[in-house]
């Protein structure tokens, strides 16, 4: 849901998103706290980028929070702040944990794991405000929560700047 | 207007006024700092992480009855906020970088007293205070007041335990896969904390503050299908929660076993087809002189609507569990009773960040309202 949208005024609503990939989130809850939060952070989805690409009508792009990937991201959105979908602003650290979704790109039917890494060291980004929560779980569920800053285990700053969603993986149907 | 020649112009106008001119109507005045009259139990304190300037957060101090901006706290970046049990002293456990962005992390709760809202003194804390939304369960004290309890997360999540009378920091409990801290009511050395298992870990104090003992319930509820929400509420030292779908479970934590009560439907099945569900961050109250419980509901849940604000409020009798009113939501995602006799309902309005405010002693209805109050507020707590 979007409702942050009437107090940000936030670009036009659209894609609808697939539910309950239930038993890939317990899985990843599980494997993140077996592994100490540590990812393995694939390169730039590519995926997506074509698909898009060979759409007539341009679907949500990376500067909006309708964007696929976006679907459990609760931050600003990098992508309006000097990165993108899966880079940090110039001068800014990637949090060495992070939280993860699932989200199903409308483009090619697939669900993809989502790493959600803050970008840290500066102040609030302050631009593109969203709040998505798609597969979010309270923090006893630590693995699957957005409202705790993910820089927090940054050493040279825990600061929260923006919010990065970086594809780690397909996500096996449930 | 270069300084030279806007000094002497300021200098004549200064002269006029000492000079008692013949307009100076009003009547001379000296700065000064407002005092606050006494607190009463329907003042409340919006604790606002100001997520756009998230290193400079603030508590909104605000009179329930005249809706008057009482004043400001400081939550500085990510603070976590709780009173005293005596509503005294409001504490604020947060973290200060000595290059407000970088350099040197110092954590530390800062002590407010709530009869000037000044700041009067703080205490050091281990540099782990979780920096999260404000929910209500990551900074609280014991029953006794004795001790604060302050939630950590590096992710790895442990429990700070400090001393608010030697204001000292005491000790560091482990929690692994747990979260939030829940008084017990009638045992102040033992809390609780909901944990990704769906058990309830009990942790008893020994009387420096030190962990004595620790145990983990039976699986009470799933947090596969139906998770419950964080926050608590209690009735004596019956402590409730409502999960995603609708279902309140309730923990009793009187003895060094929490006893468990029979999860009950906020929804008939009716309501439940249109997937009526709780949702916010804050989402319910109780009054506990009358045993009512309110919850902030929206309809056509679904995956992901958990933090939709209400559309409608429901109010419920907790001792028979019936419905006994609904009433428009406000678009609340945090709600908080106070425990006079005369309660008021706050409702933080989660579209436009305004103060709802509605008088609850016997249907409940909308009074008043003060908006736009906060800027990314999560967290309501009333004076005792």
């Amino acid at each position: 849901m979007r409702w942050f949208d009437d107090f940000f005024e936030r670009g036009v609503r659209g894609v609808a998103r697939r539910t309950s990939r239930r038993s890939a989130l317990t899985r990843i809850g599980r494997l993140l706290v077996g592994s100490a939060f540590v990812l393995p952070v694939l390169p730039f989805d590519r995926i997506a980028r074509t698909a898009e690409a060979a759409q007539k009508k341009s679907p949500p792009g990376e500067t909006s929070c309708d964007y696929w990937r976006y679907c459990a991201l609760d931050g600003y959105l990098c992508a309006c702040c000097g990165g993108s979908a899966s880079t940090c602003p110039p001068g800014t650290e990637a949090s060495k944990v992070s939280w993860i979704g699932t989200c199903h790109n409308p483009h090619d039917g697939k669900d993809y794991l989502v790493s959600y890494n803050d970008c840290c060291g500066k102040g609030s980004c302050g631009r593109c405000l969203c709040n998505t929560n798609e597969g979010e779980r309270p923090a006893y569920r630590m693995g699957l929560h957005n409202d705790i800053n993910w820089c927090m285990a940054n050493t040279d700053s825990t600061m929260f700047h923006c919010t990065t969603s970086v594809v780690v993986g397909l996500a096996e149907k449930s | 207007m270069s300084t030279w020649r806007r000094g002497p112009a300021i200098a004549l106008a200064v002269a006029t006024l000492a000079s008692g001119g013949s307009w100076a109507d009003v009547a001379i005045e000296q700065v000064t700092t407002a005092k606050l009259a006494p607190a009463t139990p329907h003042r409340v304190y919006v604790t606002d992480v100001a997520i756009s300037h998230i290193v400079d957060g603030r508590v909104h101090v605000v009179d329930g009855d005249s809706l008057k901006y009482l004043g400001m706290i400081a939550s500085a970046y990510a603070g976590q906020t709780t009173l005293s049990q005596d509503g005294r002293e409001f504490y604020v456990a947060t973290t200060y970088y000595s290059r407000l962005s970088r350099g040197e992390r110092t954590d530390v709760v800062d002590i407010y007293d709530t009869a000037t809202l000044a700041q009067v003194g703080e205490i050091p804390i281990p540099p782990k205070h979780a920096q999260a939304l404000n929910y209500k369960g990551i900074l609280r004290t014991t029953r006794d007041g004795r001790f604060l309890l302050v939630q950590n997360a590096t992710p790895a999540t442990s429990v700070s335990v400090v001393d608010l009378k030697a204001r000292k920091f005491v000790a560091e409990i482990p929690t692994p896969g747990c979260w939030t801290v829940i008084p017990s009511q009638s045992a102040p050395q033992r809390f609780a904390a909901l944990c990704g298992d769906g058990s309830l870990l009990v942790v008893t104090l020994d009387g420096d503050g030190r962990q004595a003992k620790m145990a983990r319930s039976a699986k009470f509820f799933d947090p596969d299908d139906d998770p419950l929400f964080v926050q608590s509420e209690n009735l004596g030292d019956e402590h409730l929660f409502v999960s995603f779908k609708g279902k309140v479970y309730s923990a009793d934590l009187s003895q060094e076993t929490p006893r468990f009560g029979s999860p009950w439907s906020l929804v008939t099945p009716a309501e439940a087809k249109k997937n009526w569900r709780p949702g916010g961050y804050q989402p319910i109250a109780v009054h506990r002189g009358t045993h009512r419980l309110f919850v902030t509901m929206h309809p056509n849940g679904k995956e992901g609507s958990h933090k939709d604000p209400a559309q409608e409020i429901w109010v419920f009798d907790f001792d028979s569990k019936a419905r006994i009113q609904r009433v428009k939501g406000a678009n609340a995602v945090s709600i908080s009773a106070s425990q006079d006799d005369k309660p008021l309902l706050f409702a933080l309005d989660g579209k436009n960040m305004g103060l709802v405010v509605f008088e609850a002693a016997n249907k409940l209805v909308q009074k008043r309202r003060l908006d736009p109050l906060a800027e990314t507020a999560f967290l309501l707590e009333t004076q005792p």
